[in-house]
């Protein structure tokens, strides 16, 4: 398959699997975050239950209004009321005086009138104690009389006292009451979704419709589904013209007791455990609610510009079909992504795959970053639960911080309630939260199961190994690892302070003054030892820059002694070894340039030695030649060493050259020439030669001038070799073919000579090679020299000199760079 | 010129050989003696300086390695006496050996191994210099340039070599009269061809080369070897500029 489609496939293949995943998830947490939590998420119709009656906040709020009632129509003390807010949370409402806090001005004022009275008492006492004493009887028994009227007075502020301290309240009066409950009905009067009306004794005292009587008829009014009625005695519940079932089997039951899925009791009264007292026997109560609640709100003009009345019901509707949306909507998401993760079910081994890519991304990647951002991931989370559930979360560490009783405005807190604060917590934590955290598990699960050793890859790790000395031999070597180390670490403390004083900026001024005082200590020491690595480094630097020039130079083959002192320097070893290696190098050149010189002198003297006898065969083959009378034979023997001794003589005369050539002491003169001309008159110069001769010349030459750098006399030796080479060896007949030609970009001038030779090659043999013949058993003048001698003048000018040959084609080429005008 | 004129010319002429090697001292003397000189043998410089002072030598062959005095040493003794002519003879041929030969006084300077009749032609030429002309410099008129051995009256047109004119062909003459006119001076064949045969030149080279040749062996003591007119290989020809004028 081809590659990019399988990547293609691949990452989509895990795109649906991460999305059906999320979306699964998020949708779940969701639902759960969403649900009514007395309903369970295996309650489907429950869940997207469309009443708002059915809720138990809906049944929590008519017994709270209830009661209120009854306390309205008795005459009790109403104090708070619970209600039902836009937000879906309840609030609490006071509708009797300010309460009096715990710790503040007032509550000390009621102790120090306390103390006061204590005080005013214990004097009566003793005075009382001395009008006994003096035997003041009479007066003393009418002092007591006092005492135990101011006594009583105490002992009823102490118990107001004791209330306020306990309770945060003070016993309201009657009038206080009656106030209290027409605020209270002042309050909830306008919301039309809530009618009531409350009678006792057959008198009216509290209502807000015409339409709804308390007289038992339990026919509620037009929009109106819900209607309770109480006759003194019992509650009836007549919804959507339905009778409810209120009392059961007639017992009251508290809240743990209730089995799963049961709907809660009524608390109200009327049970056998939960009789009707007779105080409210004369109460007649009727209250309905509104089908489909309205917000009703009155203009108020001088102030806010209108009052919104309690509206709980409004709220509980209103709530109920926005949390069924969102109930939807995140069934929705689960259902399609449980549909997503079937498709992905399909791809899961290409889904492998790309998990196996992100495993290697992840093994790239330093166990302390892996660390520091999974701890981040979980800050985040807790940021995201805190921040959404402000009061929730102050409650729940106060419980962990405080696990007795504590008291503050009536509510209590303690370790018991753990769970329920955690589960709301966690309900109302953004369900993007969860999906986050899923995925930051996924990674780590993912990673520890392809990535074998996660904690291998590490930054300490890596740090041990960059510095690590223990490879390290060479003294020098270690001292450098270990002062970068050092460095390192004297860095790595500087770094922690200088991000310690960043951080601890807060701190108390003392705090502040001893952390200056440190950063400057330690910026003093960091310097200092900076300088001090930094002058040791600069001094090693130095030394390296003496060393490699010290390599360059032996390299151009200059080598001459180092200057300068290195004594206790890093490099002092590798400067002494350097200089070792130079003195040998040295050593061994000179050596061979003894021995060069050598064997050139060999060769100059044997030639010399052999040159003296030779002078002598010369001159007196010579006279022999010139004898007269000598008998054919003897002629012909004298023929025989003359051309031997003329051949012997040339032999001595190239070897001499040859070897002075390949020493690089033949004397030079180079000069600038015309490369055509050199070629002409060298042909010019052998005329007569080639004339004689059984081949023929054909030059191409060009009449333009050539110019290059060369020694004529040499190059004159060159072309007579090579020319004397093509007449020697040609075929009988043939041409030989003298060329000058530019190359391909100009820049050379290549002069070949071209012949046909007159016997097969041998194909490994070496023609330049010194003695080398074509003909092994010829016995010409030749020294065997020629091509020898042309290839080392040549290169001595210079120019390059090559042969090849091609079937019985040879072919020379002498190649020189053009001199340019 | 007969061989037997030749001989009888050269007679009495005295030249001293001293090589330390008998038998190539033995061969030049067959070779001189053949040329109707006297030959005086040394083996070694001492010998020759005590036979230079006895006998009036006339022209020294002398080889340079031998034992007690070497050559180059006797030459220097030789030449705080007597301004004879010296032709240093030696098995080291290179052109620095050659230069330190000259150098110390030496008028020519042969190597081993030698052609004798080069060798019988250079004697022949340094003693009919040093007998029958003397000094050159002292008789040379404006009219006449001298080079080496080589004498050229510019109004005859006559080269003149060991004193004795050469006969040229009128072409030689020319080319032999630009030479000796502009001595040292190198002239490419066209240059040499346009102004001797007064025309341009097309195919030159091989056609001056004929000429030189044919010069060289009429002037030239070895054609093979030329002294006088070289060849300037890669530029043009040229008459050399001999520095030993004596």
């Amino acid at each position: 398959m081809d590659t990019k489609w399988k990547n293609r496939k691949n990452a989509i293949s895990f795109i649906i699997f991460a999305l059906g995943v999320s979306m699964a998830f998020g949708g779940m947490a969701d639902i759960l975050k969403n649900k009514p939590s007395r309903v369970g998420i295996w309650q489907v119709d429950e869940l997207f239950e469309e009443d708002y009656q059915q809720n138990y906040r809906f049944q929590e709020y008519i017994t709270g209004c209830f009661w209120n009632f009854l306390a309205m129509a008795v005459g009790g003390d109403l104090q708070t009321s619970w209600g039902y807010g836009m937000d879906g949370d309840y609030y609490c409402t006071y509708y009797g005086d300010e309460m009096i806090g715990g710790w503040n001005d007032e509550w000390e004022a009621y102790q120090d009138n306390l103390d006061d009275m204590q005080d005013i008492y214990e004097d009566m006492e003793e005075e009382w104690e001395r009008l006994l004493q003096e035997g003041a009887y009479e007066e003393a028994s009418a002092y007591r009389e006092e005492i135990d009227a101011y006594q009583k007075e105490l002992e009823d502020f102490q118990r107001e006292v004791y209330i306020v301290q306990e309770y945060g309240y003070k016993e309201p009066t009657d009038e206080e009451k009656k106030k209290t409950a027409q605020k209270y009905h002042d309050r909830i009067k306008g919301d039309k979704n809530l009618l009531y009306t409350i009678s006792y004794d057959g008198e009216t005292l509290y209502a807000n419709s015409e339409q709804l009587l308390a007289d038992g008829k339990m026919t509620a009014p037009k929009g109106y589904n819900f209607l309770l009625y109480f006759d003194g005695e019992k509650v009836r519940i007549v919804k959507d013209g339905i009778e409810q079932d209120i009392y059961g089997d007639g017992y009251y039951r508290e809240e743990s007791s209730w089995s799963d899925g049961e709907s809660a009791r009524w608390y109200v009264p009327g049970y056998v455990n939960f009789p009707v007292d007779e105080s409210i026997k004369k109460v007649r109560i009727s209250i309905a609610a509104a089908e489909e609640p309205v917000l009703y709100m009155e203009g108020s003009y001088d102030a806010v510009g209108y009052i919104r009345y309690d509206n709980s019901l409004y709220w509980m509707y209103d709530n109920c079909r926005v949390r069924e949306k969102l109930l939807e909507n995140a069934a929705m998401y689960v259902v399609l992504g449980i549909a997503m993760l079937l498709v992905a079910l399909w791809g899961r081994k290409s889904r492998r795959e790309t998990e196996a890519k992100i495993a290697a991304i992840q093994g790239r990647i330093w166990i302390e970053c892996k660390v520091i951002l999974f701890l981040g991931l979980l800050a985040a989370v807790l940021f995201f639960m805190k921040s959404s559930n402000y009061g929730y979360w102050e409650e729940l560490s106060i419980a962990f911080c405080y696990d007795y009783e504590y008291y503050d405005y009536g509510f209590a807190y303690g370790l018991a309630d753990l769970p329920m604060y955690g589960r709301e917590i966690l309900r109302n934590t953004p369900s993007i939260t969860w999906v986050v955290l899923f995925w930051g598990i996924w990674l780590i699960v993912n990673d520890l199961k392809h990535n074998k050793k996660v904690w291998r890859k590490s930054l300490i790790g890596k740090l041990y190994k960059t510095f690590s000395i223990k490879s390290l031999s060479w003294p020098f070597a270690r001292r450098m690892a270990y002062r970068s180390l050092s460095v390192f670490v004297i860095a790595v403390f500087y770094a922690l302070l200088v991000m310690g004083t960043a951080f601890w900026r807060n701190g108390s001024y003392r705090n502040e003054m001893a952390l200056g005082f440190l950063a400057v200590i330690a910026t003093v020491i960091f310097l200092f030892l900076a300088y001090l690595m930094g002058k040791k480094n600069m001094e090693t630097a130095r030394d390296m820059e003496a060393i490699s020039d010290r390599i360059s130079e032996i390299r151009n083959g200059n080598y001459t002694g180092i200057e300068g002192d290195f004594a206790g320097h890093d490099l002092q070893n590798v400067m002494t070894e350097l200089e070792d290696i130079r003195h040998g190098m040295e050593k061994a050149v000179e050596e061979q340039m003894k021995s060069q010189k050598m064997k050139v002198e060999l060769i100059a003297n044997v030639s010399h030695d052999i040159k003296t006898p030779l002078t002598s065969i010369i001159s007196y083959v010579q006279f022999l030649k010139q004898e007269e009378g000598l008998s054919e034979h003897v002629k012909d023997y004298v023929r025989i060493l003359d051309e031997k001794s003329q051949r012997l003589k040339n032999m001595v005369q190239d070897v001499f050259a040859v070897s002075k050539a390949a020493s690089g002491e033949l004397p030079m003169h180079m000069e600038e020439l015309d490369f055509g001309k050199l070629l002409s008159q060298t042909l010019a110069d052998m005329e007569e030669q080639i004339k004689s001769s059984t081949v023929s010349f054909r030059t191409d030459i060009p009449k333009e001038p050539v110019m290059i750098m060369a020694d004529g006399q040499r190059m004159y030796r060159v072309f007579q070799n090579l020319f004397q080479n093509a007449i020697q060896y040609s075929l009988a007949g043939s041409r030989v073919y003298v060329a000058l030609q530019a190359d391909g970009n100009g820049a050379m001038a290549v002069a070949s000579v071209k012949n046909a030779s007159f016997m097969e090659f041998d194909k490994e043999k070496d023609f330049a090679e010194r003695f080398t013949r074509g003909d092994k058993s010829r016995t010409d003048g030749g020294s065997g020299l020629g091509l020898s001698i042309a290839q080392s003048f040549t290169e001595a000018c210079g120019g390059e000199f090559s042969w090849k040959t091609d079937a019985d084609l040879f072919v020379v080429q002498v190649s020189f760079q053009i001199v340019k005008k | 010129m007969t061989e037997r004129k030749a001989k009888e010319e050269n007679m009495g002429e005295c030249v001293l050989v001293v090589d330390d090697d008998r038998e190539i001292v033995k061969a030049i003397g067959i070779l001189l003696e053949g040329e109707g000189y006297e030959v005086l043998k040394a083996y070694d410089g001492l010998q020759a300086l005590d036979m230079l002072l006895v006998h009036p030598v006339k022209l020294v062959l002398i080889d340079v390695m031998m034992p007690k005095l070497d050559g180059l040493s006797a030459l220097m003794r030789i030449r705080e006496k007597q301004n004879i002519p010296v032709i240093v003879l030696s098995a080291k041929g290179e052109e620095s050996d050659k230069v330190l030969g000259l150098s110390m006084g030496a008028d020519d300077y042969v190597a081993k191994p030698y052609n004798p009749q080069e060798l019988a032609a250079r004697v022949k030429s340094h003693l009919r210099r040093y007998t029958s002309l003397g000094d050159i410099h002292t008789r040379s008129r404006a009219s006449e340039i001298v080079n080496g051995r080589l004498l050229y009256k510019t109004e005859e047109k006559v080269i003149y070599a060991d004193g004795e004119a050469v006969k040229l062909t009128a072409t030689e003459t020319k080319i032999v009269d630009l030479f000796m006119r502009n001595l040292g001076r190198v002239f490419p064949a066209e240059e040499i061809y346009r102004r001797v045969w007064e025309e341009e030149a097309f195919v030159s080279e091989n056609t001056v080369m004929v000429h030189i040749r044919r010069i060289r062996e009429k002037l030239e003591l070895n054609p093979k070897e030329p002294e006088y007119i070289k060849v300037v290989w890669g530029i043009g020809y040229k008459m050399e500029k001999q520095e030993k004028c004596n």
